[in-house]
């Protein structure tokens, strides 16, 4: 593990726990989303030039719904974010240089080459490392939530994220409905971006309506508009309110599209052109951007000035990091456990 | 005078880790007031309120559960009702728990307790022996005795391990053997014991088979063959310089074990044996374990499935002859 | 089941299995007294496991016989409770006529400690016992175990050292025991080391043995040699003589040197010929290379050098080994014949026996003549050459031998 503490914004400790919608909160959520965008851009280069190894899964089109959530937590809050966060991974701590670190193989890197791209995170700071297996998080949360309840930590809030492909499986199934018996405040919030990699929604549910579970289980829903800032800060800001009130698990379910691959392998040629030019298929950025503007939340000058800044700092940090050692074998211990060692014939037991 | 069973003394590591560590709680289906379905908990839910909890059948999320909890610094106990069920988590046991420590650094200090092994009528699904498959994964502790002694004693030290453990309990033992108490001392962790030592063979041994090899060991003390037995106690990690010291000893090696051959805790016996002293067999190791086919119900089916004195003193007298 | 005289049938109550792992319960009450008639499937008792009360059925009428088992005891799953008495029809419709009677306890045997394997079992091992690389009925099979092979590693001993030991094994192999009460066997008798020259011999003896040797035999007339040899200022001895003709032999017919490996016959690069001599326990083989090309004058100074050199056990490392056959004289011992082991590496040895004066037969003046004739022996790498070519071999080696002034 590297000595690098997860860097919460100060502001976040002054959030105004109903209203999501604050000025200063909107400012910051937009600022990440620029950054998430710029960074996952130049992600998608390196990719493709041959310098990352592994899969590249972006979140470009869900940047608005993802940091939506992610402004909303604090420092002892659990975060167990899923493929298409960076944007909340920012929001809630994550830094470029570690982003970076994790997909360029810099054994410097929180997972120190052990994982790779979106499986990073620091558990010992409530960031969790998402395992493959989709739904498997939700109960991880769960578990972290009913240890801060044994030791008497109040008002804390656990949250993640996931598609609706993921929620078909039996892991999400059983964490939703142990979260609704344990009451626990945890926010989980489905992206329902209509395609799992090339499967459409029909394929993936019958219920007219994933909301309808939320009931099903016993929780209390919510309906955000996926790709409209606003409307996701403030969904976001009751849902958060309302775990941390004691009111239980919160089930958030956004209607969004992707604008990009399921991976950067891949071209999304099966997402219809419908949906492409729909109102769902414009770009949550511009939206934002609009809509901020309209309100004098922002400038032009401003958001000139920091893509200008966080295209630097992304280009400076690549530098950097091409620079640092990859892992190397002869150094790993190559041991699994914390309490076995080696034998006499210096095999790990 | 007082005496233990198996399962007594479960249940009383069970209280001392509740009483003894703030940090445990136990998780399991029937946990609670009821006591647990072979009522190893039985009033823990009372004595310890809030920390013996009822979970719904969802062996995933009991485990993903219990995972989150551990990386906040608590040590669960999952009961699984039976071992065979631990297969519906399965994922976050392997996928989760065991590569935890290993990707973030954080450590993972869970116990998974599995009521395993057959009894008669137990059938397919309420009588295997799970041991090798989570052994493969490195990550996983996992541990198998075969006393009261040390199934109180190996509790304890899986509560208060770092890593993830795997405690296989054997079902049929729970009630058929006790002790006179408890011990206050026990063999440091992973290190094997030799149960029966002994001078014409080993027999190495885990969990209920450990008695199998040892009732053997004595029908062939009658014709004059004085056979080591060793229990290995933990499965992972596995105290090979201790089997290897035995078979040093008598030349010959008969590993018995519950479940089946196929890339079982025999096989990895024997691999190690063959590899790092085979310069010390006198005749080829062997191995004895279950039938290949899916636990049969019916008692006098179940009966020859698994290995038992009587046919674990075949394969000595054949191991022997060689 | 016990039959009794007047058809009736008695039907054991047993402790049935209450749950997983359930290992006993406790008797709480009885539902019946001895004597009462029950009807099938009603509770005959009470039982209580750790988890509940439960009952214990008849499987059948009858009439409650005896009641063995007592209130607020536990008994084990399985055992006897008591007997109900049941009619014949119940008897037969549930089979129990067929029952065998039930096992008697046999009393355990206690057997003194080395008694042996008891009759109860089968004294020979089946082929089908997997793992043995030979069958292991096949009597005197010599297969080492792992644990032999480390042991005689240890002690520096080969298989030729068993072969004076007897297995009392599988198949007849050597056991460790044997082995090791062999061994202690043998420190009853005088032990002296071994030089490392002896050990030395030893290898290379028993590596030579591993091939098929064969000796052919042919008097040679000594008489022009010695002949020879009175005219000469430097002499050389009768060993040198042979070494020429044997080298001028093998150059003529090299491939009767050479070395079978596999399918194929190495030919010799030069005509190396070695000669034996004895030192301090064992022997040295000094070489004369290149023997075919230097007349014997020339090899005499060399010859002698060598046979000191060796004798003072400083023989130069470069005058020794490389040699495609070797000369042995036996003779000087007084043997006439002999029989010795080429070296390891080689095809052929050219051994001589001591010259005697002997009668030989003359055609023309048919009498007996004297002659000094001695036996000169070739032993040889049966796989390489066979007899005719050893015969035509030694048949030059008289001839050149005889005509002294060519060598």
């Amino acid at each position: 593990m590297t000595k690098e503490s997860v860097s919460v914004p100060k502001s976040a400790g002054k959030l105004v726990a109903v209203d999501g919608t604050s000025r200063e909160i909107a400012r910051r959520a937009y600022r990440i989303m620029i950054e998430a965008r710029l960074l996952e851009e130049k992600l998608a280069v390196l990719y493709r030039s041959g310098k990352i190894v592994g899969g590249v899964f972006l979140g470009r089109g869900q940047e608005a719904l993802s940091v939506a959530l992610g402004v909303h937590l604090r420092r002892g809050d659990i975060y167990a974010p899923l493929i298409r966060d960076q944007a909340g991974r920012l929001a809630f701590g994550d830094t470029i240089l570690d982003t970076l670190r994790t997909y360029l193989g810099s054994s410097l890197g929180s997972m120190r080459g052990r994982d790779g791209n979106i499986h990073r995170g620091r558990p010992s700071e409530g960031y969790h490392a998402m395992i493959s297996h989709l739904g498997a998080m939700v109960s991880t949360v769960c578990g972290a939530l009913m240890a801060k309840r044994f030791r008497g930590e109040a008002g804390v809030v656990g949250a993640t994220c996931i598609g609706e492909g993921g929620t078909s499986t039996g892991s999400f199934h059983e964490g939703m409905n142990m979260a609704a018996v344990e009451k626990l405040p945890i926010v989980v919030v489905v992206a329902n971006n209509q395609y799992a990699y090339s499967t459409p929604n029909s394929r993936q549910f019958a219920c007219v309506d994933l909301l309808v579970r939320a009931e099903a289980y016993g929780v209390t829903g919510h309906r955000a508009g996926g790709n409209d800032l606003m409307d996701c800060l403030k969904v976001m800001g009751e849902a958060v309110a309302a775990a941390r009130a004691g009111k239980g698990p919160q089930l958030v379910v956004a209607d969004i599209l992707r604008l990009v691959g399921h991976g950067e392998h891949d071209d999304a040629s099966y997402i219809t052109q419908e949906l492409k030019s729909s109102l769902l298929g414009r770009d949550c950025l511009e939206l934002a951007r609009t809509a901020l503007l309209e309100k004098g939340w922002i400038t032009e000058e401003e958001v000139f000035e920091w893509r200008l800044n966080v295209e630097k700092e992304v280009e400076e940090t690549v530098s950097r990091v091409m620079r640092e050692p990859v892992p190397d074998p002869a150094e790993e211990d190559w041991n699994a456990f914390a309490s076995v060692g080696r034998n006499s014939s210096g095999e790990v037991e | 005078m007082m005496s233990v069973t198996y399962l007594e003394a479960i249940r009383l590591a069970q209280q001392r880790a509740l009483a003894e560590d703030a940090r445990v709680f136990i998780y399991g289906q029937d946990v609670g007031p009821f006591g647990g379905a072979f009522k190893a908990t039985k009033n823990l839910a009372k004595e310890y309120p809030g920390r013996v909890l009822d979970s719904p059948i969802s062996e995933d999320a009991m485990v993903g559960l219990a995972i989150g909890a551990a990386i906040e610094g608590l040590r669960p106990i999952v009961e699984m009702q039976f071992a065979d069920f631990s297969t519906c988590g399965f994922n976050q046991i392997v996928n989760h728990a065991a590569t935890l420590h290993y990707r973030t650094g954080v450590p993972c200090p869970l116990v998974i307790r599995l009521p395993s092994g057959g009894t008669p009528g137990s059938g397919p699904f309420h009588s295997q022996s799970m041991e090798a498959i989570y052994a493969h994964y490195p990550g996983l502790v996992v541990m198998t005795p075969a006393t009261v002694e040390d199934v109180y004693t190996m509790l304890l030290e899986a509560v208060a391990l770092d890593d993830p453990v795997i405690f296989c309990e054997h079902k049929f033992l729970y009630y058929h053997l006790k002790a006179d108490k408890l011990p206050s001392e026990a063999l440091p962790f992973g290190k094997a014991r030799i149960s029966r030592p002994g001078r014409d063979a080993t027999v190495v041994a885990y969990s209920a088979m450990v008695h199998e090899a040892l009732a053997a060991a004595d029908e062939l003390s009658h014709d004059g063959y004085d056979i080591e037995v060793v229990d290995l106690r933990t499965v992972r990690p596995l105290d090979t310089d201790t089997i290897l010291a035995s078979v040093a000893r008598t030349g010959r090696l008969l590993v018995v074990g519950e479940a089946w051959p196929w890339g079982g805790v025999a096989a990895e016996v024997i691999t190690r044996v063959a590899a790092e002293g085979f310069g010390l067999l006198d005749a080829p190791p062997q191995r004895l374990n279950a039938r290949e086919t899916p636990v049969p119900y019916h008692p006098a089916l179940w009966g020859t499935h698994r290995p038992t004195a009587s046919s674990v003193g075949n394969s000595l007298r054949q191991l022997l002859e060689l | 089941m016990f039959p009794t005289p007047d058809s009736m049938h008695l039907l054991p109550i047993i402790m049935p299995q209450l749950g997983e792992s359930i290992a006993e319960a406790t008797i709480v009450r009885a539902a019946f007294a001895v004597g009462d008639r029950v009807e099938a499937d009603v509770d005959l008792l009470e039982v209580e496991t750790n988890k509940a009360v439960m009952g214990v059925t008849s499987p059948c009428s009858g009439i409650l016989k005896e009641l063995t088992a007592t209130i607020g005891e536990s008994y084990a799953v399985g055992a006897t409770l008591g007997y109900l008495e049941i009619s014949e029809e119940d008897a037969e419709r549930l089979g129990l006529n067929d029952l065998p009677p039930a096992p008697v306890e046999k009393p355990k045997k206690k057997k003194s400690a080395g008694s042996g394997a008891s009759p109860s079992f089968k004294k020979t091992v089946e082929p089908t016992v997997s793992g043995l690389p030979v069958p292991a009925h096949a009597g005197g099979a010599s297969f080492l175990s792992p644990r032999m092979k480390a042991r005689m590693a240890e002690l520096g001993l080969h298989a030729a050292d068993l072969a004076g030991v007897a297995g009392s094994g599988a198949g007849g192999r050597v056991t460790i025991d044997d082995l090791e009460r062999f061994l202690q066997d043998l420190e009853r008798n005088t032990i002296s080391p071994a030089s490392s020259m002896r050990v030395a011999v030893a290898d290379a003896m028993r590596r030579s043995w591993t091939r098929p040797l064969a000796t052919v035999v042919l008097p040679i007339q000594l008489d022009a040699l010695l002949a020879h040899r009175k005219q000469q200022v430097v002499k050389a001895g009768p060993a040198l003589y042979a070494l020429r003709a044997l080298s001028i032999a093998l150059s003529e017919m090299p491939a009767t040197a050479g070395r079978l490996i596999g399918d194929r016959v190495i030919h010799p690069r030069s005509v190396d010929i070695g000669f034996a001599v004895e030192a301090e326990d064992g022997v040295l083989v000094p070489v004369i290379r290149h023997a075919d090309q230097f007349p014997l004058t020339d090899l005499v100074e060399r010859y002698n050098r060598l046979v000191e050199l060796a004798r003072a056990r400083r023989l130069p490392g470069s005058d020794t080994g490389g040699s495609i056959a070797t000369i042995t004289n036996y003779g000087v011992f007084g043997l006439t014949m002999a029989t010795p082991i080429p070296l390891p590496e080689q095809t052929l040895l050219l051994g001589m026996g001591i010259g005697r004066v002997t009668p030989s037969w003359n055609p023309t003046t048919k009498t007996f003549i004297p002659v000094t004739e001695a036996q000169f022996t070739l032993s040889f790498d049966h796989r390489v050459l066979d007899g005719g070519a050893a015969g035509r071999l030694l048949q030059r080696v008289s001839t050149l031998l005889n005509s002294p002034a060519e060598l």
